[in-house]
Parts: C-alpha cells; sequence; structure tokens
C-alpha cells in the first residue's frame, strides 16, 4: 500500500516533464548561450558589436532565464493544460534565502577557482568539459525525478561532447560556443519529439471538460 | 473484537473509499491540481469525480475554486489541512494495521 502511495505521488510529480516543453525552452537558452560565445569567436574584437556583446552576458542569461520561464508558462498554458489538466507544485523547500545566497557564494567560489586555475596551467580548454560534466550531472539527476531516460540519454552526451571539445584543440570560447548549441539543439530536439508525440496522444477535448 | 479488527474499523472511511482515497493522494503532493487533471490522473467520469469531490469538500478535506489562468476557466482543488491531517492519520493506522497483520 505505501508503494502504491508514493507511485502516485511521484507519477504526479512527473506529470511537468510529461510533454517536453521544459526540454524545449531550456535548449533554446543553451542555443542562444551557444549563439553568445559563438558570436564573441566571429566578431572583430575592437568592433562595438563585440564590445556590446562582452559586457551583456548577465543580461542574456537574465533576460533568458526571464523569457525561458514566460514561453514555458504561455505553451502550458495554451498547450499542456487544456489537454491534460493544470498542476500547481509546492514552492521547493530548498528555495531559500539562506539556500541562494549560499548557491552564489559557491557559483563564485567556483568561478574564481576555475580563474585561478585557468591562469595556473596557462590554459581554458578544459571549462567545456567541466562545464559538461556540471550540465551531465544535473541532467541525470533530472532523470531520477523525472522518470525520463532521455535525460540520462541527454547527461551521459553533455559530458561525452564537453570531453570531446576540451580534447579538440579548439578555442576555449569557440568550444563552449559549440558544447552550448549543440547541448541545444539536442534538449529541443528531445524536447520537440516528447511535445509532438504528447499532442499527438493528448488530443484538444472537443467539449468543455473542465467544468464541474 | 481483536485489537486489529477493531484499528480497522475505526479506519477513516471517507478517505477509505479508493476512489477518494486517490484523489487525496493526488492532492497531497500538489500544492492545487484542476479537475481535468484529477479526471485524467483517477480515470473517473465527470460525474463520478464531481460526486467524491463534493463529499470530500463537505468534510472540510478539500477546498474547490473556480478561476481563470489567462482564459481557460479552472476548477481548481485543494486538499485543506484538515484534509492533510486525515490523510496522513489514514495512513498511519493502515500501516499500522499492516505491520499487526502481516
Amino acid at each position: 500500500m505505501k508503494d502504491n502511495f508514493v507511485d502516485v505521488e511521484q507519477r504526479v510529480k512527473r506529470y511537468w516533464f510529461k510533454d517536453g516543453i521544459g526540454e524545449l525552452a531550456g535548449g533554446g537558452l543553451f542555443v542562444m548561450l551557444g549563439l553568445f560565445f559563438a558570436g564573441n569567436e566571429w566578431l572583430p574584437s575592437n568592433s562595438l558589436a563585440r564590445t556590446l556583446l562582452d559586457s551583456s552576458l548577465i543580461l542574456v542569461l537574465i533576460s533568458g532565464m526571464f523569457i525561458t520561464r514566460w514561453l514555458i508558462n504561455l505553451l502550458k498554458t495554451h498547450l499542456t493544460y487544456p489537454r491534460t489538466g493544470y498542476v500547481e507544485y509546492f514552492p521547493s523547500k530548498k528555495n531559500t534565502p539562506s539556500r541562494r545566497t549560499l548557491t552564489a557564494v559557491i557559483a563564485m567560489s567556483v568561478s574564481i577557482s576555475m580563474i585561478l586555475f585557468g591562469r595556473v596551467t596557462g590554459s581554458f580548454n578544459w571549462i567545456s568539459g567541466f562545464t559538461g560534466l556540471a550540465v551531465g550531472v544535473i541532467l541525470i539527476m533530472t532523470q531520477a525525478q523525472s522518470g525520463g531516460r532521455k535525460f540520462y540519454i541527454l547527461g551521459v552526451f553533455t559530458i561525452v561532447l564537453g570531453l570531446t571539445l576540451s580534447f579538440s584543440g579548439l578555442s576555449e570560447v569557440y568550444s563552449l560556443g559549440l558544447f552550448y548549441g549543440l547541448t541545444g539543439v539536442a534538449a529541443m530536439l528531445s524536447g520537440g519529439l516528447t511535445l509532438a508525440r504528447y499532442l499527438r496522444e493528448n488530443p484538444m477535448p472537443v467539449e468543455e471538460s473542465n467544468e464541474r | 473484537m481483536s485489537d486489529e479488527l477493531r484499528a480497522v474499523t475505526n479506519l477513516d472511511r471517507l478517505i477509505h473509499e479508493p476512489a477518494r482515497l486517490l484523489i487525496a493522494t493526488i492532492l497531497s503532493s500538489v500544492a492545487s491540481a484542476d479537475f481535468l487533471f484529477l479526471q485524467r490522473e483517477t480515470g473517473l467520469t465527470k460525474g463520478n469525480l464531481s460526486a467524491h469531490l463534493s463529499k470530500l469538500e463537505e468534510a472540510g478535506y478539500v477546498q474547490i475554486e473556480k478561476t481563470f489562468k489567462g482564459k481557460l476557466p479552472l476548477t481548481i482543488c485543494k486538499l485543506t489541512s484538515v484534509g492533510k491531517s486525515a490523510l496522513k492519520a489514514y495512513r498511519q493506522q493502515l500501516q499500522s494495521f499492516m505491520e499487526k497483520t502481516s
């Protein structure tokens, strides 16, 4: 009986991942980051466009996260909720001010350590490998939460891609651009296929289905 | 009557009914869910689900609110604190019964 309770609870929690919209929007954010790094590599170093691009990473990240969130909400409102229903999850207990501060401190410490390590070794080529490992671990952890094997495959893909780019001999900025771009395309492809299957399996109800 | 049997008779019958137990379990794992989601997850007909929700609402276990998400009309259902306590007590009673009898 206990197992049945747990099964029901887990199935409800996995509902968020059912439509692939999260992957689609998250993949879009990664593609945007990929384009940012590609632009950094391709634009002439003294141009105005390059200067503007260099100073806009934080803006790209913050606006990208807001757009991603807005897009997920919009797509779910128009595609998912009318088909299979609306669910509001409990706010994460981990999302407390102290947790956020701790996360920011850890992120800053990791960034500073990475810069120092790069200066000591005289190379930043390992950054795409490190990023691949970090993103891969997050995706594999997501797999446990979502129950979908695709996150495990995506996680392994990002790890292999990151490590391959690290040893490819490409410049670190170009490697990072390729890493984010290809990971984003893979996530969008996975999300797109999931969404297509979801829409096929769950046609829009003809009658008014949400009335008691 | 043995203690084990007495434990069964003391179970909350409102929650013990399988459809209502499923509804309460679903609602306990989210902040809220709408009628359509509950209907799809439980496999109940509209009329059946509506009747079970009404019983849970009358007992104060579930709060039902009609609202909109954009232009989409929603019938939002939430497990109240009374409902959460009732479900928790039911699960504890059931677990204790299973431990004693197995």
